[in-house]
């Protein structure tokens, strides 16, 4: 018979950080790629438009030359989204936990230079109009929290075997 | 052996219901943020109305209370771009320099950009106001260019000095800055410059420089602080293109 999951915080914490950033990283990725803060009618048109709108944003940290801010604006979109879903598949967690951990405190930096150095810019965060605020720092230092705990913890988790899988010789008597 | 047979469906599953619920809010939101414009412009139209300012404005593709004398290029162009900016403000500067210049001369020229320059004079520049008033004067004579592009190559030197009126009048002859300074003590021109703010303020333009682009279509695209020449020009193309 088929026993119920222990509960473990660790193992719950994770789920959660796996959610809250796969919700996170998929409305950001869809919002830049579909245009939702412009209120564009999806089409391979406007989503053309709306990634070189982003580029505008990305422009705007004043940080790469023309050919690689669209580069970015045009990747970073689709990387968001498939990030997303392969936080919630939680297949090779490790692995993307790390990438999404090294992806956030790329952001972070961004925007803590862009905020010290008084640019100002919308975030570009969402696609939309979002002036960059000391909000917009704190919320990606939080972001980059729940990501740096919820790679320890998916390291962790990977060290030892899940109670469904584990055989019973490897349980606890 | 079972070997986590349902925690990744679960997920989704959860994702799945947080997603409804968000999208299904957004719509309200939406339409929240439309009544909330509209009431912020009827008033603000009401305001300007009592104004009363004593130069006739222009419509162009749907943005309203243009300033003729300090917008350029074809009324039928598929695009309006309206700048928002400061005189003392360096962002405005290096916009000006090296974007809005370049999109002058390749956009405007050619009648696919009409670009409409809007004073959004920041309170906490000493002297961006005093500037916009004899930028406005200048481009009622005629000389908005060369009055502009004084004022923002000299920033440096007239935001240590406060003399607006020396860098003004090197861009000009005596007649004309004779007359500019007559505009400028009449100040015929000023509920204009109000009325530039009231319109920045229903945007809402919280920082300088900022850019709002409009489309035939309706579609509109805010733009805060400076862009690159090359990374606007792809977008215009785009919006240009568009049927």
């Amino acid at each position: 018979m088929m026993q119920s999951t222990p509960f473990n915080f660790r193992r719950v914490f994770l789920w959660i950080c796996r959610i809250v950033l796969a919700a996170v990283f998929l409305y950001a990725g869809s919002a830049k790629l579909l245009g939702w803060g412009l209120h564009l009618h999806p089409s391979i048109e406007s989503t053309k438009l709306s990634l070189l709108y982003f580029a505008l944003q990305v422009d705007s940290y004043q940080l790469l030359p023309p050919w690689a801010v669209q580069f970015v604006a045009h990747t970073l979109p689709l990387a968001e989204i498939a990030i997303g879903l392969l936080l919630l598949i939680g297949w090779l967690l490790p692995l993307w936990t790390t990438l999404v951990t090294l992806l956030i405190a790329g952001f972070f930096a961004t925007v803590v230079r862009a905020y010290l150095l008084h640019l100002d810019i919308n975030c570009g965060c969402f696609a939309k109009p979002e002036p960059l605020t000391g909000l917009t720092v704190l919320r990606d230092g939080a972001l980059l929290l729940i990501a740096v705990l919820m790679t320890v913890f998916a390291f962790q988790e990977s060290r030892r075997p899940h109670p469904w899988s584990a055989s019973k010789s490897d349980q606890p008597v | 052996m079972i070997r986590r047979p349902l925690s990744g469906f679960a997920t989704i599953v959860v994702f799945v219901a947080l997603s409804g619920t968000l999208l299904a809010a957004l719509p309200a939101q939406k339409s929240q943020t439309k009544k909330t414009a509209f009431a912020a412009g009827s008033s603000s139209q009401a305001k300007s109305a009592e104004a009363a300012p004593s130069v006739t404005t222009i419509s162009v593709g749907g943005v309203n209370d243009i300033d003729p004398a300090k917008a350029f290029g074809s009324k039928n162009a598929p695009v309006v771009m309206e700048v928002y900016s400061d005189f003392q403000c360096p962002a405005c500067k290096t916009l000006f320099t090296s974007t809005t210049q370049k999109v002058m001369d390749n956009y405007v020229n050619s009648g696919k950009v009409f670009l409409i320059h809007r004073d959004f004079p920041l309170p906490m520049h000493a002297y961006s106001r005093v500037a916009a008033s004899y930028s406005r004067a200048a481009a009622h004579i005629g000389k908005c260019d060369e009055v502009e592009q004084a004022l923002f190559r000299n920033q440096e030197k007239w935001e240590m000095t406060g003399d607006v009126v020396g860098t003004v009048a090197a861009a000009l002859s005596p007649a004309e800055m004779k007359r500019v300074q007559a505009l400028v003590d009449a100040k015929i021109f000023e509920p204009l410059i109000e009325k530039d703010k009231q319109m920045g303020q229903i945007v809402p333009v919280n920082q300088t420089p900022y850019t709002v682009l409009h489309t035939k279509s309706g579609q509109t695209f805010p733009v805060v602080g400076f862009v690159s020449y090359d990374v606007l020009k792809t977008f215009l193309d785009q919006l240009v293109a568009q049927k």
